[in-house]
């Protein structure tokens, strides 16, 4: 008994001190974000999609990226791919609908360039999107921000 | 302000492999939809050696044929990481928990699960500490104690962590261990010399490790 509660104690300071709080993860103003934390840049139909600093933060250091093949139909809200980074696989998340025109194949030999460059080289895929309307479903920068300090904050 | 929150302890026993599958796609499907709880597996599958998403079956040392003549299983999964083992005696836990509700990411959850094993290991007396970086999971000095493999599907939780308390060792000898070649793996029973380490005690103890953390 008295060393569970040692464990407990322990934990409990474990709890405090893992958390790791880096201040403001990078968001870019011109981008949308979806709540399952992808980016989106749009022009005109086409839209590359991405993770965001926060998400890769999270995961710690991606090695594998598992690509969706070109041609493929995707659904915003559906998965369309996953990472894996420390043992875990997580799946992304399409914040668009659309067909996939182009994946990002650097990420087959480079995939750490989702942590160091999640805005940019690190980019997923790209797709020319159905329904422009369904960006709306998405947030800003500003609400973005705002999501990833709420979510950071519940623990 | 914490919100308080449940964790519903399931405590099987031995599980065949793929109905431990089956059986975490319902429930990973339940808890996205607030169906239930976060929900903790603590279980133990016969002899059954598996592969992560990335397939790395060039790590596994013997065919198939030598697979069947032994009695072991191989599955392929979605999970993280690379080639295992499960067997008898080695203790097994699969949280099925929202981490989207508590706002942790992959990191974070991943060092949760090794902090659970160490501190369990430490309970005997055993001084574990987590891998270095790319070698997730716990070790006694350059041996592998406790191995972790996740799948975060929607920000639910499935598959997780695996520790030894007294595994046949010998199994592991039919595969590079995590794809890790040059270092070894331990069990508690082999750290301790302790005649008697029962799986059943453990499972007691190892899901009230896995509540302590999640509550």
């Amino acid at each position: 008994m008295a060393s569970r509660l040692l464990w407990a104690s322990r934990a409990a300071s474990y709890l405090r001190i893992s958390v790791f709080h880096r201040g403001f993860s990078t968001v870019l103003k011109d981008l949308k974000y979806a709540d399952s934390h992808e980016w989106v840049k749009v022009n005109g139909n086409s839209a590359t999609v991405g993770i965001t600093d926060h998400a890769q933060d999270h995961l710690g250091e991606v090695v594998y990226v598992e690509l969706p093949e070109v041609g493929a139909s995707i659904t915003q809200g559906d998965s369309f791919g996953a990472v894996e980074s420390v043992k875990a696989t997580s799946d992304v998340i399409s914040p668009v609908s659309g067909e996939v025109v182009e994946v990002n194949e650097e990420l087959n030999n480079s995939p750490g360039l989702v942590n160091s460059s999640p805005y940019e080289k690190g980019w997923i895929i790209k797709v020319d999107i159905k329904d422009s309307g369904e960006l709306n479903n998405l947030m800003d920068s500003e609400k973005y921000t705002k999501f990833c300090e709420e979510e950071d904050g519940k623990h | 302000m914490r919100v308080a929150r449940c964790l519903e302890v399931w405590k099987m026993g031995t599980i065949n492999y793929l109905e431990s599958i089956k059986l975490q796609k319902k429930l990973v499907s339940d808890r996205k939809t607030n169906k239930i709880s976060d929900t903790l597996l603590s279980l133990q599958h016969p002899l059954t050696y598996t592969l992560g998403k990335r397939r790395t079956d060039h790590n596994m040392l013997i065919p198939m044929s030598q697979l069947k003549k032994i009695g072991a299983e191989l599955h392929y999964t979605q999970r993280g990481g690379d080639i295992t083992f499960h067997g008898p005696h080695q203790a097994i836990l699969y949280p099925i928990i929202s981490l989207r509700e508590i706002g942790l990411g992959a990191r974070n959850y991943v060092e949760k699960l090794e902090l659970t094993m160490i501190e369990l290991a430490s309970l005997y007396g055993v001084k574990a500490c987590a891998g270095q970086k790319g070698e997730t999971g716990v070790w006694v000095g350059e041996r592998k104690i406790g191995a972790i493999g996740v799948q975060i599907s929607n920000g639910i939780t499935s598959h997780g962590l695996a520790f030894n308390i007294d595994p046949d060792l010998n199994y592991f000898k039919h595969i590079v261990p995590c794809g890790i070649a040059d270092k070894g793996v331990t069990s508690l029973r082999k750290e301790t010399g302790l005649e008697k380490c029962k799986s059943q005690r453990w499972e007691g103890q190892g899901s009230f490790k896995g509540l302590q953390w999640l509550c």
